[in-house]
């Protein structure tokens, strides 16, 4: 708790020393498994602020959406790692001016994944939930029940190094550090000890699922183009009719877009309606990126997004000899 | 007429009796997910879904719909299944967003100046449907359809209406072609005075576990009202104008009309559109007159609440809580409609 | 019925394996005629998107070549767009496409035989592939 109230004094002394025209940060939301964004101008607005198990969004999203939300005004923005990561990224994009933004870092502890808790309490809805730390309490009509957070925890932060931000203006709470995580790879390397003909079959019953909301790209902060490709209709390059093989595309394309720029925070994962594993492509391109590369994306603020960089001397092992 | 009560031992013989004139379709879990599946026996059929993660609509209004093929021999209108639709376990709020639709597909009521749509495609299915409702007995914390006129035991849109009343289903026909599936079904017996009680009480007692209702009423006039003020931006501050909403909304149905061909073929399909999408009104100048994420969200809300009731008396929205459960930033439809009520106009 | 021939797309910078191609036609070599040749100004102009497209459109096989490194006409296309191929072709090993339907290579302009060589060697890996079912879409 007294990193809410730490957070929250913080928020008040940006806005009453007039060094921020805005905060966004976390609210209770409407459901007890889903924190909202907020907006706070207001001084008396900040206790309404939270940060907990359930605050999933990643909120640098808010200064590549629809642009003029936050021109020319100073915003301060509570982070978790990956989201510090994003600032950082649409910093070095020239989509957002450093001097203009206050980052505000809080010591995460991992996301909940809804449909994580939902197989928890087989499906039956959860009316109130309490974070206490390592254990989670899920209350609904006729059962209580408590979870590890380790179970209920959303992919991306299962297999996070960097809870903390790495680049902010002030840090609230004590940062965690880099967490050495072994097991980081493993879903990926299962997957590649697969045949072609299984992994396409996984592939192909997960991505039939899309239903084109795309609720993913609109999550992300890196998807920010003006006009995404898949909503270019002369040349139309991507069908709109649920056909497979369209959504594939899409999602193929997606994650090379953003490839060297998907900061792994696990939106586009939590936001899916249809709970496809996006993840796993996105997490399997960030481990190419840093094995041929060495980058990994929105670390370094005076780095150089990877797809926009080269090396002469680099590995060249897919080329035909 | 009565109730008639179909023991729940009894269920796979009438669906199985069901099945013999129609394609029937019941909630059941693909990928995790709860939809309506065709289904042939009682087995697939997921009794633990509440308002089912996909929405129903598809049934008759598919996410993408093949209106006419072509090739080299000419134009072919899509071959559609002509077995007619029966569907099980219809919550009280889905079965009456079909009445919405067909409001505007199958123009089951004339738009005030005596224009009569009707869409083919729709009508097919649609009209030769048989719908079975299912009562909601323990409506979730996401539930507002008594705001919106409904209610957990709604009968809106059924042809028979079923309670679920512990080891019987009790049934009771409300149309014409209801009667006529009850008359001719071998499963049933007719219900008790007592079964007739209970399904009374457990109405009462469904009613008592839905929050209190916002009072909705002159919710149209007030958005017209509001139509140019700032609280539009305030309320989309945070939306991202994903499709997630739009597409999980029952009563959604805007639609866009895509061709797709290669050399010789090709065909023309409907599918789903959303109007949280910027290139929804993209127009051929390059010119959007809805560019801004505000003006979207304002448009989804008008439609709802403001134009359909306008057309048709009614708002455009069931109170299934979907989008509510779906939303990735939680913007929730629920408090949208309590600020907009409270919001008082400013004075220009 | 004749027997199945796979049809690749190659899609070929213009100043070095458009030359290199060029070459290897005057100088009579002999490679097969599987290849429906693309030409774009530079490697780097190969979206990823049109590799996409073109299996989703039914070719059995890809092939992009550039210069070879050091040698691009914009000094450093090549240098990006390898980044570029470099992800792609891990991620689509890593989907379940065969690795060998989508294939690199450098060609120069004065390498007419290595072109046969390259066109000789796709051909083969992607008949032995079979017909490309994965990422076609049906009408």
């Amino acid at each position: 708790m007294n990193v809410v109230n730490d957070l929250r004094k913080t928020i008040k002394k940006l806005l009453a020393e007039k060094k921020i025209d805005l905060f966004v940060g976390w609210e209770k939301g409407s459901l007890p498994m889903a924190a909202t964004p907020i907006f706070i101008t207001n001084e008396d607005e900040a206790d309404r602020i939270v940060f907990d198990i359930t605050c999933g969004n990643n909120l640098s999203v808010y200064f590549t959406k629809d642009k003029k939300q936050f021109a020319d005004k100073k915003v301060g923005i509570a982070v978790k790692g990956c989201d510090a990561r994003s600032v950082v990224l649409n910093i070095l994009e020239k989509q957002i001016d450093r001097a203009n933004v206050v980052m505000v870092g809080v010591p995460c502890h991992g996301v909940l994944d809804k449909k994580k808790v939902l197989a928890k309490t087989d499906g039956r809805e959860v009316l109130e939930l309490i974070d206490g730390g390592d254990t989670v309490t899920l209350k609904g009509n006729g059962y209580e029940l408590s979870s590890d957070r380790s179970e209920i925890l959303s992919s991306s932060c299962l297999s996070c190094i960097y809870p903390d931000a790495q680049e902010y203006d002030i840090f609230v709470g004590e940062p965690r550090g880099e967490v050495p995580n072994e097991n980081r790879l493993k879903e990926i390397k299962e997957f590649e000890a697969m045949s072609t003909s299984e992994k396409w079959a996984s592939t192909r019953a997960e991505y039939e699922k899309c239903i084109r909301c795309y609720a993913c790209r609109n999550v992300c902060p890196s998807c920010y183009c003006n006009v995404c490709f898949v909503d270019q209709n002369d040349p139309a390059w991507i069908g709109n009719t649920c056909d497979f093989t369209d959504s594939m595309v899409f999602h193929i394309i997606r994650n090379l877009h953003v490839a060297g720029r998907c900061v792994e925070c696990g939106a586009c994962e939590r936001a899916c309606p249809m709970d496809i594993n996006l993840l796993l492509l996105n997490r399997k391109v960030a481990m190419e990126v840093k094995d041929r590369f060495g980058d990994v994306a929105g670390l370094d603020i005076n780095g150089k997004p990877a797809m926009v960089d080269f090396r002469e001397d680099e590995k060249q092992d897919f080329i035909m000899g | 007429m009565n109730m008639v009560r179909l023991d729940k031992q009894k269920l796979n013989d009438f669906i199985r009796e069901l099945s013999a004139e129609y394609s029937v379709y019941a909630p059941g879990k693909t990928n995790g997910k709860t939809e309506f599946i065709p289904v042939e026996s009682s087995d697939e059929i997921d009794f633990n879904s509440h308002v089912t993660d996909m929405f129903p609509k598809g049934i008759f209004f598919p996410p993408a719909e093949v209106l006419f093929e072509y090739d080299e021999d000419g134009v072919r209108e899509a071959q559609t299944s002509h077995r007619p639709i029966a569907v099980w376990g219809m919550r009280s709020c889905d079965a009456r967003s079909l009445v919405m639709l067909d409001r505007v597909f199958g123009s089951a009521i004339q738009m005030p100046d005596n224009k009569n749509f009707q869409d083919p495609y729709w009508k097919e299915k649609y009209d030769n449907s048989l719908i079975f409702g299912i009562a909601c007995n323990e409506p979730l914390s996401t539930c507002f359809c008594n705001w919106l006129g409904g209610g957990p035991h709604n009968r809106d849109g059924m042809d028979v209406f079923v309670v679920d009343a512990g080891d019987v289903y009790l049934m009771e026909p409300l149309s014409d072609k209801g009667i006529e599936i009850i008359n001719s079904s071998s499963c049933l017996t007719n219900a008790t005075g007592k079964d007739e009680a209970l399904a009374v009480k457990l109405a009462s007692d469904a009613e008592s576990m839905m929050t209190a209702p916002l009072d909705t009423g002159g919710l149209g006039e007030k958005l017209t009202a509001i139509y140019d003020e700032p609280i539009w931006s305030e309320i989309s501050a945070k939306c991202v104008n994903c499709g997630a909403c739009t597409f999980s909304c029952p009563t959604c149905h805007c639609f866009d009309v895509q061709d797709e061909g290669k050399g010789k073929k090709g065909k023309r399909v409907r599918i789903w559109d959303s109007c949280m999408f910027p290139i929804f009104t993209m127009e051929a100048s390059g010119h959007n007159p809805r560019a801004l994420s505000s003006e979207r969200v304002r448009q989804r809300i008008m439609h709802k609440y403001s134009y359909y009731p306008e057309n048709y008396g009614e708002n455009l929205c069931t109170g299934c809580g979907r989008c509510v459960m779906v939303c990735p930033v939680n913007l929730d439809i629920r408090e949208v409609l309590k600020r907009i009520i409270a919001y008082k106009e400013q004075v220009i | 019925m004749s027997e199945w021939q796979p049809k690749i797309l190659a899609i070929l910078c213009n100043w070095c394996s458009y030359a290199g191609a060029d070459l290897a036609g005057v100088s009579r070599m002999q490679y097969p005629p599987n290849i429906r040749v693309v030409r774009v100004p530079c490697s780097g102009r190969v979206d990823p998107l049109f590799i996409m497209k073109s299996l989703q459109s039914g070719f059995d096989g890809v092939l992009v070549s550039g210069c070879h490194p050091g040698d691009c006409h914009y000094i450093s296309g090549n240098y990006v767009a390898r980044r570029k191929f470099a992800v792609l072709k891990p991620l689509l090993e890593f989907i379940g496409i065969e690795p060998n339907r989508v294939q690199f290579s450098w060609i120069s302009a004065g390498e007419g035989e290595r072109f046969a060589t390259v066109v000789t060697k796709i051909t083969e890996d992607v008949r032995k592939l079979g017909p490309s079912t994965r990422l076609v879409k049906k009408l």
